[in-house]
């Protein structure tokens, strides 16, 4: 399993105790990954204030399927000392669907590597396949994103048509709030190459 | 209170230039300096350019909501001296505007935004009042007194069911929550 820990919040912390000597977390076959785009797991270690949740989302949607969460600490599962708080969102699931929580203040190696190992068990037995409930219920997910960061939130990933490129769509990838994207969402373009040589600038035709 | 104070004379020098001070160490290396709100760029200018107060550490921000101030507290340091001097204006809170002194100390700029956005005040003269770091916020400056944080988190999230394992071990042997928050908030 190779993990994207994307640090947010205090959790991280406990992560590299986990993957180094004492712990050793790859004999186990877990190990970090640089690009979310090799990764399997997303690792959220803490809270998430509402400007990293939209990195967390668009990193979310740049890793491929199948993909995993999981929240780690107590503010993931429902912000935790952060609750009162108007910056952090609470329910990570909310936002995006968790296949495993692994609560505690934070949850030391030992946990993290105990529910690595029920997420292992639940891949293996085919319980976690909670990245298509993304695809499925993608106008619930989006429901809640526009909630937070207004009607004109978009990512550059065009999750619809994935879903329908992948036969995920069910009866809640489309919907209200997937209406209201459409409105607004600008197609992705490539960004415009140009060489330039001694000042001057060559247009290069595409 | 002002007399029994000893200042280094480049310190005194600048303070007798204003009237209306009290001044008072709060610890040894830390002066208290209390001023009209006009006089505070004149003396900032002059701390740092006769005084050697040149770095401005911090600009903090109180919401006095039953005087209806505003509390600026600019804390700047004198590496020389090894002294801190914060100098504590009131403004009025509506309708909350002060000038920037980013002309004298650019730090200043960053603090001024982050203040703008945590209490609404308004910087004239200040580069950028932009919002920092709340980027998706909408709502009134969550840091002013009346702000009710918890109204908002209940209005905007929601909450799932939390029931770990040992709570419910403990349940069966007859015991469980004795004292919830909800029974001890003020």
């Amino acid at each position: 399993m190779f993990m994207l820990h994307y640090c947010t919040g205090c959790g991280a912390i406990e992560l590299p105790p986990a993957m180094t000597s004492r712990f050793d977390m790859e004999r186990l076959g877990i190990q970090p990954m640089v690009t979310p785009r090799q990764a399997d797991i997303l690792l959220i270690t803490g809270y998430v204030s509402i400007k990293t949740l939209k990195r967390v989302i668009l990193t979310y949607e740049q890793m491929s399927s199948p993909k995993y969460v999981i929240g780690i600490c107590s503010c993931t599962v429902n912000g935790g000392m952060y609750w009162q708080s108007y910056a952090t969102a609470k329910k990570l699931s909310d936002y995006m669907p968790v296949d495993l929580y692994i609560a505690g203040c934070m949850p030391r190696p030992e946990a993290v590597i105990s529910g690595m190992r029920t997420l292992m068990e639940n891949i293996r037995t085919g319980k976690a396949d909670n990245w298509k409930d993304y695809y499925q219920r993608y106008d619930h997910y989006l429901g809640n994103q526009q909630g937070l960061f207004g009607e004109k939130w978009q990512t550059p990933t065009d999750v619809i048509a994935e879903a329908d490129h992948y036969g995920l769509s069910g009866p809640g990838t489309r919907g209200e709030h997937t209406e209201l994207l459409l409105q607004h969402q600008k197609p992705l373009e490539a960004l415009e190459m140009r060489l330039g040589l001694s000042g001057k600038t060559v247009e290069v035709e595409s | 209170m002002n007399e029994e104070v000893a200042l280094t004379p480049t310190l005194k020098a600048v303070l007798s230039e204003f009237d209306g001070l009290r001044y008072r160490y709060t610890s040894a290396r830390r002066l208290r300096v209390d001023l009209p709100s006009d006089a505070l760029p004149a003396m900032l200018e002059l701390l740092q350019g006769r005084a050697g107060y040149a770095h401005l550490s911090a600009i903090s921000c109180v919401d006095w909501p039953d005087d209806g101030d505003f509390e600026l507290v600019y804390h700047v340091w004198s590496y020389t001296h090894q002294n801190l001097v914060s100098a504590h204006i009131r403004i009025p809170r509506d309708p909350g505007v002060y000038l920037s002194v980013y002309d004298l100390y650019q730090p200043a700029g960053f603090f001024e935004r982050d203040i703008h956005e945590m209490f609404g005040v308004y910087f004239e003269g200040s580069p950028d009042m932009e919002k920092f770091i709340l980027t998706e916020w909408d709502g009134p400056p969550p840091m002013r007194k009346e702000f009710d944080s918890e109204g908002f988190v209940n209005d905007h999230f929601t909450w799932q069911e939390y029931r770990p394992e040992w709570l419910e071990e403990i349940e069966e042997q007859g015991g469980g929550i004795t004292t919830r928050p909800e029974d001890i908030r003020l």
